[in-house]
């Protein structure tokens, strides 16, 4: 039976989802037609190191060169994890402060269903994405001229989900353990572009190369899927964080007051 | 506390620093009464609704509804309870059948024929969104979701609020339909007009203190009472001033003011002594004994 919870917040995400995934198509399409006409001459600049790392690589001569560094470092993190993080703030904090969570919890709803259910709903609307993401790539692949296999983007949007789920899990796990909607959004906005930062300067500096392992990035970015295919460790990682974080989202929310 | 009353509470506190909170709360709910909870804003009224419901839990002390712990037990309770919050607010963007679908379906889904008969009693509009719908509407909705399960138990946070004296009518015949089944209202106002005609019994709460619970009738014994009496000649108010259990006495015109407590025989003996053209009570005689409890001066 799908519960009353999960469907009502894929309700909610209905136009968020929607309209992200149709801008990432959108967007994906004219990254592929971009490339035959840019792609060679934007290869020959000459990026900084640092800069070239936060970019995965900057390797804009090559097709999947061009995919990690536009898609992979930016628009596919970026979307995942505004849709993740925004929805998963939205439907736990956002609706204790909108006044609804008390009223839907004076019904006979147990806090620990209600925090899975709408961790499944937003781990749909990632995966939704995902899909749609996929499909972009498959277009903007072909537009571009071909050159990154069907199973190599499949494993990038498999990794790229999963960089959604862990996003989406720390705003859950701050939204249910705190009822505001604003620092849900902004630790699970730091923490993602803290680890973007951490990720691409870390292993420039010795001493603080361990830090790389703190940060999602590393995992969403580990195995280059778009030529070494799908890395299980990374994917472990993520999602292991993410089931430890709904379930600290859980204790979060049966262990404190509703606020007034 | 007594395990066949709706609602029983021992000792049941909520400190939130600096005075504020709920302290020592020791109530009971006969099932089957309308009970009143009355309170000045910030008294503790939604603040003890929140402690019944487990959305907030107690400093200290406990509850029992329908014989039910309120904390190990909550989720049995709330299969058998509706709560209307006073901050009611619902996901603007749905219309009210979409949200009232919800609601049912967080209770495992129900009979449609007793939500039917409520949306034509209240004359709801189901098919906008909600943030399209006045705040009367919206409350209309809230009415809806409490009642539509056919709850034992009804609690209920400022229930009139934004309804047309049409719709409170029609609410007020539904309470005492309920109470007539011998189903149980806790309902909360911060005014005594609210209230006054539908409830059993009452408490008032002040600064998250009880100071009062009684009947109405109880209640009515030691309220200050008035008469108006217009007189064809003025008479002097120091004669009435002079009578026993009468606290004032004013003149204005031909007509005198009257308060007094207890039995009115003494009055209208000494009215009588001129000539009397008309003798009217006056309302509001309970809404001062209200106010008296609310400004922390019982009345002696």
């Amino acid at each position: 039976m799908i519960v009353p919870e999960f469907k009502m917040t894929l309700r909610l995400r209905a136009v968020s989802t929607v309209s992200a995934g149709i801008g990432m198509i959108f967007m994906l399409i004219i990254v592929g037609a971009l490339f035959p006409a840019v792609g060679h001459s934007i290869g020959r600049l000459k990026i900084p190191k640092g800069v070239s790392e936060l970019l995965g690589g900057a390797d804009y001569g090559t097709i999947t060169g061009w995919y990690r560094s536009e898609v992979g470092s930016i628009y596919g993190p970026l979307v995942i994890a505004g849709l993740a993080i925004v929805g998963a703030a939205a439907t736990t904090a956002g609706e204790e402060e909108d006044r609804i969570l008390a009223l839907v919890l004076a019904h006979p709803v147990e806090r620990r269903r209600l925090v899975v259910s709408k961790a499944a709903a937003i781990a749909l609307v990632v995966l939704i994405t995902a899909a749609v993401t996929l499909a972009g790539l498959l277009a903007g692949v072909a537009l571009a001229g071909g050159g990154i296999s069907t199973g190599h983007l499949a494993a990038y949007t498999v990794q790229l989900a999963f960089f959604g789920f862990a996003t989406g899990a720390v705003a859950l796990a701050v939204g249910a353990g705190t009822g505001r909607r604003a620092l849900a959004n902004g630790v699970a906005g730091a923490f993602a572009i803290a680890g973007w930062l951490i990720n691409g300067f870390a292993p420039l500096v010795g001493a603080i190369a361990w830090l790389k392992y703190l940060s999602l990035f590393h995992y969403y970015a580990a195995g280059d899927q778009l030529t070494g295919g799908i890395d299980l460790g990374a994917i472990a990682v993520l999602g292991l964080f993410s089931l430890a974080l709904v379930g600290v989202a859980m204790l979060g929310l049966e262990r404190r007051d509703l606020r007034a | 506390m007594s395990s066949t009353a709706a609602i029983a509470t021992s000792g049941l506190s909520k400190d939130y620093g600096s005075g504020h909170g709920l302290f020592d709360l020791d109530l009971e709910v006969r099932r089957g009464e309308v009970f009143g909870f009355l309170g000045p804003n910030g008294a503790g009224k939604s603040t003890t609704m929140r402690l019944l419901l487990d959305l907030i839990k107690p400093s200290s002390g406990s509850a029992r509804l329908l014989g039910l712990d309120s904390r190990s037990e909550s989720l049995q309770i709330r299969r058998r309870v509706g709560f209307l919050p006073g901050d009611f607010a619902l996901f603007g963007m749905l219309s009210g059948q979409v949200v009232l679908d919800y609601f049912a379906a967080l209770r495992g889904g129900l009979d449609r024929r007793t939500r039917d008969s409520l949306v034509e009693r209240f004359d709801a509009d189901l098919s906008r969104p909600v943030r399209e719908l006045s705040t009367g509407n919206r409350q209309k909705l809230g009415l809806i979701q409490a009642f539509m399960h056919e709850p034992e138990l009804l609690i209920l946070d400022e229930p009139i609020t934004g309804l047309d004296p049409l719709v409170q009518q029609s609410f007020h015949e539904l309470l005492g339909e309920l109470s007539n089944e011998g189903r149980t209202v806790f309902l909360s106002s911060h005014t005594l007009s609210e209230v006054e005609r539908v409830t059993d019994r009452l408490a008032i709460l002040r600064q998250g203190r009880l100071v009062v619970v009684d009947s109405l009738e109880n209640l009515r014994k030691v309220a200050v009472q008035r008469l108006e009496i217009e007189f064809a000649s003025p008479p002097s108010p120091e004669q009435f001033e002079r009578l026993a259990g009468v606290s004032q006495a004013v003149l204005d015109g031909r007509i005198l003011t009257v308060a007094f407590e207890g039995s009115a025989d003494a009055v209208v003996k000494a009215a009588a002594s001129h000539e009397v053209l008309s003798i009217r009570p006056r309302d509001g005689d309970l809404e001062e004994i209200f106010l008296r409890y609310y400004r922390a001066e019982p009345p002696a």
